[in-house]
């Protein structure tokens, strides 16, 4: 059993049958299909990027512009449609934004030795800068109904896009992540560079890598955005960084990088958005939510370390 | 039933006239109702909820009424996720005061699919999808007219003055700025005043408060700031008065007496103007209940009696192609002689 799930694991899956289990008592709607979907439907953008943030931190590395990065997408989409682009070659370009923008992300980092905070701080503000140049103080909607349908239809049954790219970005992510030399390079490379450069591996070109992905995803997510509340305007996605890399820590990726599991993280996502979602659905809404996952945030940093004291001082 | 009836006849009573085609309202069905303001801790907001628990209390609705509101950091998300969960749960009605723009319509309209009317008030949703009826507070076109008298009166007749919002996307907000352009530019009387800029505070006080110094530094002729939301109106007074500036830079708009009142006797702001939220609140209640019980089917031209109110019309919307209002009104001016007796 622990050799699949780790304790953190274990205790995350606790946890979430714990929330499950209350929501469903509770109220009579949280288990139908339809409020399923919502669940994953109202964050979907944040929980598909928390997959990758997950990456980004286990290489001992952060990305705060992806919130940004989300909402450059978005605006460039829209600015694009309305200057009469067909809204499929916009997405085209669209997605290559983000890839660009974690190039810029991760060539400071990995070739200059910047320090990530601080460059993907500078590049939450430049990429959002761009994004209200973009479009100033406007809205901008009336998107093609095909592309609404992606966001807000059922693409398979009543699975939409956005909730199929997030289980198949899961499955694909976590092959790479625990099976493959791309994973591995990712632990060791967080662990210490440094070593990881005595053994031959290209950091540099493993960091960009990264970055370019984590771009990569937060354009789609702006995409995603556009297409599901379908108007765009310059604050989409804004602040959304700190509830991706809430998710990711809570799932046990460590800050300081070098561990961490996929698993934890799709365990701490589905806690998160059903705790919102059952706090929802009995009418709890605003600064109670926000107060509640920021204790469950506190807790999962207090809990290991307790229990890690409490097991220095069982033996003796 | 009979008893129910009878209150109904009695409330119709008050109303004059009406009592040939006005439908009243059968109190005593059971509706869950939510109403949903921009965000919570606004006191115009916690007003309009006493108007609806007012009426709701009138109208013996053994349903709940649910003051529901995000956080203002995540106004938009909040917004669209409280209106999804309301389908979801199956929700008569959510009374919408909309700070998400068109960004709302994809879930208000999944909310409506599910059997729940959405209904505006204060706000409404830009472009009329996924909304059963707007209840507007006033004529928007009147209220650039009086914000265009109240610059004119305090100004002189002539000078700078600048706009100091809400956010960017509140669609009253920039349907009251362009009915004032439109004032401005089509009437002679105004020829001498100068809209220099309009800036958007978010309805953050303190950004509102850096946004109105910003204006006094970028513009140093600048005679007037006309805000025309309650929480930049209060924080642009309290730059002025705490800049010492209040001689040389006025303010005006749409505010509450509560507090507004010290600005107004200290002479910041000398006039300014707004209408009841509790009444908004009140009347927006009657038609949410009347049209999720089914006893109103909310088509053009249809009249009803909302209690103490008496007797409204349902009609187009003429700020928007295929909308529909019920307009409530009129603006009361406030001044340093009517202001105290308000505050109260």
């Amino acid at each position: 059993m622990t050799r699949v799930l780790g304790p953190w694991e274990t205790f995350l899956l606790a946890v979430l049958v714990l929330v499950y289990a209350a929501n469903a008592w509770i109220s009579p709607q949280f288990l139908t299909v339809g409020n399923q979907i919502n669940l994953f439907q109202l964050s979907i953008e944040k929980i598909i990027i928390a997959l990758v943030m997950a990456f980004v931190i286990i290489n001992a590395e952060i990305d705060l512009s992806v919130g940004s990065m989300m909402g450059l997408s978005a605006c460039a989409f829209a600015t694009l449609v309305e200057a009469g682009t067909p809204a499929a070659l916009a997405c085209a370009l669209c997605l290559g934004i983000g890839p660009a923008g974690g190039f810029l992300n991760g060539w400071f980092v990995a070739r200059l030795g910047l320090p990530s905070l601080v460059v993907t701080l500078a590049t939450l503000i430049g990429f959002r800068g761009l994004a209200r140049i973009l479009l100033e103080d406007r809205s901008i909607g009336g998107f093609p109904d095909w592309f609404a349908a992606l966001g807000q239809r059922g693409l398979i049954g009543p699975v939409p896009l956005g909730l199929l790219s997030f289980l198949v970005l899961f499955a694909l992510l976590y092959v790479v992540l625990e099976k493959g030399g791309f994973g591995r390079k990712t632990y060791v490379i967080g662990v210490s560079r440094d070593v990881a450069e005595f053994a031959g591996l290209d950091t540099a070109r493993h960091k960009i890598l990264i970055f370019m992905a984590s771009g990569l995803v937060a354009s789609y997510a702006g995409l995603l955005f556009a297409a599901r509340v379908g108007a765009v305007r310059g604050d989409v996605g804004q602040g959304f960084e700190l509830d991706i890399i809430t998710m990711a820590l809570l799932g046990g990726v460590s800050i300081f990088g070098g561990s961490g599991t996929l698993t934890g993280v799709g365990l701490a996502i589905l806690i998160v958005l059903s705790l919102r979602n059952g706090m929802s659905l009995m009418n709890v809404t605003g600064h109670i939510q926000t107060g509640v996952v920021g204790l469950l945030l506190i807790a999962s940093v207090l809990v290991p370390r307790l229990g890690a004291r409490l097991a220095r001082r069982a033996p003796a | 039933m009979i008893r129910t009836l009878g209150l109904a006849a009695l409330l119709a009573g008050g109303a004059t006239m009406a009592l040939a085609q006005a439908k009243t309202l059968t109190p005593g069905q059971e509706v869950d109702m939510v109403l949903l303001p921009k965000f919570l801790g606004i006191l115009v907001f916690d007003q309009a909820h006493e108007g609806a628990q007012e009426a709701h209390a009138e109208l013996q609705n053994p349903g709940e009424l649910l003051f529901q509101g995000p956080t203002p950091e995540n106004s938009v998300a909040g917004q669209i996720e409280i209106m999804t969960t309301a389908g979801t749960q199956g929700v008569g009605a959510v009374m919408l005061s909309n700070n998400a723009g068109d960004q709302i319509v994809p879930a208000a309209q999944a909310a409506q699919q599910a059997g729940t009317k959405v209904v505006t008030w204060d706000s409404p949703i830009p472009n009329g999808q996924g909304e059963d009826i707007f209840i507007a507070q006033v004529d928007f076109e009147e209220t650039g007219r009086v914000m265009a008298d109240m610059a004119h009166e305090i100004m002189g007749g002539e000078g700078q003055f600048a706009v100091l919002s809400a956010s960017p996307d509140a669609a009253n907000q920039n349907a009251w700025i362009a009915s004032l352009e439109e004032v401005l530019g089509a009437d002679e009387k105004y020829a001498n005043l100068e809209l220099v800029e309009t800036v958007y505070g978010n309805d953050q006080s303190e950004e509102s408060y850096n946004r109105a110094l910003a204006l006094v530094d970028s513009h140093p002729d600048l005679k007037l700031i006309m805000a025309p939301t309650t929480v930049g109106i209060q924080a642009a007074a309290k730059a002025m008065q705490d800049e010492g500036l209040c001689e040389q830079v006025k303010v005006s708009g749409l505010g509450l007496p509560a507090e507004m009142a010290s600005y107004t006797l200290n002479g910041c702001a000398p006039q300014f103007a707004l209408w009841d939220f509790r009444d908004l609140g009140y009347l927006t209640y009657q038609v949410a209940y009347g049209l999720a019980t089914g006893q109103l089917t909310g088509e053009e031209g249809e009249t009803f009696v909302a209690g103490r109110m008496g007797e409204y019309t349902i009609e187009a919307d003429p700020g928007r192609e295929g909308a529909k209002r019920v307009l409530m009104g009129p603006f009361t001016v406030y001044t340093a002689e009517n202001v105290e007796g308000a505050a109260n």
